[in-house]
């Protein structure tokens, strides 16, 4: 296969965002397609040359072909969306029924949760683990917070070893969900904000944790809702096909929700935080797509020139 | 009754479909079929069929199999399955009662004179 048609070819993988192997499966089918109409072209009397450059030309551009074969194959089924909401109903849940301090339920879905998350992220990262793997970062979370209540000096030397840990546990994780698709580490992030607003607007005032706790039992029932918000905007994303109305429902969910927090504690949340949390959000959605884009730069081969399609 | 854009859209899928119930088929080999059997009237971007039998598949209305051809080549073939003779059925109708309303406007007499 001449130059062109592989650059052809790398190209609509490029744009795919596929699993691995349908990915590779979608390439072996087109490959075909070209090595059987380039050997029609050569029989009608063109030059290999002229054959390859008519074949790309008739085959399309090649991010609409990636993009309508993305939009053919992005749409999750029902199990898929389910399994997907799941984690984000039980927080709902959690927090509606108020469970939320009994440490056997929390255990039960901390449980649960890292055990999801492990069995999606050995068996071919499907859509419904990245939810999943968004939550399993919360012990991580938890322990940082605690770090806050050891006794003083000690806390800094902790919180000095943590935070590069943190940083380098997330960002691993980030990259590697990031090479299936960038949205994918949106969604793995999309509970963060959200989270971060109800521990601003909970714990900040007054002291920690009885205070704060008879907070968090006041809220629980909101907090409940904002999960709930959260469950539904990932059954939407898995649901669509096109990637610009993923994209919207994601931003749209983080908007939500975060007004949600502003508007049930009152003033808790002043605008300063509340535009702070927004570009927060903001960050943590689109950084993805900058970060995937640095990557694939770093990742492409050294040739003289891509040529344009 | 279908609307009549829903209709414009569906027709390549319907085409397709009703090939491939015809005979398991393969990309490149559809694409020949459609171009000979509608003279030439049936043409876009060969890339952009890809993306309408991934659809077909991914609906359940037909099932691509790769098989090994004797000169050692993969091929990716195509064939219907119950669903999609069920779909294709409910197409025909459809198309039916679309080309019968258009008749009425654009082709009155023909059917009158049919009718009597």
């Amino acid at each position: 296969m001449t130059t062109l048609l592989s650059h052809y070819l790398d190209s609509v993988r490029d744009n795919l965002r596929l699993d691995h192997s349908s990915e590779t499966e979608i390439i072996d089918e087109l490959e075909t397609h070209i090595q059987d109409r380039v050997e029609e072209l050569k029989q009608s009397g063109l030059s290999e040359e002229e054959a390859t450059k008519r074949c790309v030309k008739l085959l399309g551009s090649t991010k609409l072909v990636a993009r309508q074969i993305y939009e053919a194959h992005s749409q999750g089924t029902w199990r898929q969306t389910l399994l997907a909401s799941t984690p984000h109903l039980f927080f709902a849940l959690l927090f509606a029924l108020n469970w939320w301090y009994s440490i056997g339920w929390l255990s039960v879905t901390i449980v649960l949760i890292l055990g999801t998350a492990a069995y999606g992220w050995w068996h071919g990262k499907p859509t419904w683990l990245f939810p999943w793997l968004g939550y399993s970062l919360l012990p991580v979370v938890v322990a940082g917070i605690l770090l806050l209540y050891l006794p003083k000096g000690w806390s800094w030397l902790a919180i000095l070893l943590y935070i590069p840990l943190v940083f380098w546990l997330l960002y691993s994780i980030t990259v590697q969900t990031i090479k299936r698709d960038w949205l994918y580490s949106s969604l793995m992030l999309l509970p963060a904000p959200v989270i971060i607003g109800w521990f601003l607007a909970v714990a900040l005032e007054g002291k920690f944790p009885e205070y704060s706790l008879e907070r968090l039992q006041h809220f629980a029932p909101w907090i409940g809702l904002t999960f709930l918000v959260l469950a539904a905007s990932v059954a939407m994303f898995i649901r669509l096909r096109q990637r610009w109305s993923k994209i919207a429902v994601l931003l749209i969910s983080g908007l939500l929700t975060l007004t949600l927090v502003a508007f049930y504690t009152e003033g808790s949340l002043g605008s300063p935080a509340f535009s702070v949390l927004i570009l927060v959000m903001l960050g943590l959605f689109l950084t993805p797509a900058l970060l995937e884009r640095k990557i694939r730069r770093g990742e492409q081969k050294p040739v003289t020139k891509m040529p344009s399609y | 009754m279908v609307k009549r854009h829903e209709l414009m859209k569906d027709s390549i899928a319907s085409l397709l479909l009703s090939l491939i119930a015809q005979q398991p088929m393969y990309g490149y080999q559809i694409l020949k079929e459609l171009g000979r059997r509608s003279e030439g009237y049936f043409e876009f971007k060969e890339g952009t069929l890809y993306p309408v039998l991934h659809r077909l598949e991914q609906a359940g209305l037909i099932l691509g199999k790769w098989q090994v051809l004797p000169s050692g080549r993969h091929r990716k073939y195509y064939t219907i399955t119950a669903k999609g003779h069920y779909a294709l059925e409910e197409k025909r109708s459809q198309w039916e009662d679309f080309l019968a309303a258009m008749n009425l406007i654009i082709q009155p007499r023909v059917l009158e004179r049919w009718e009597r």
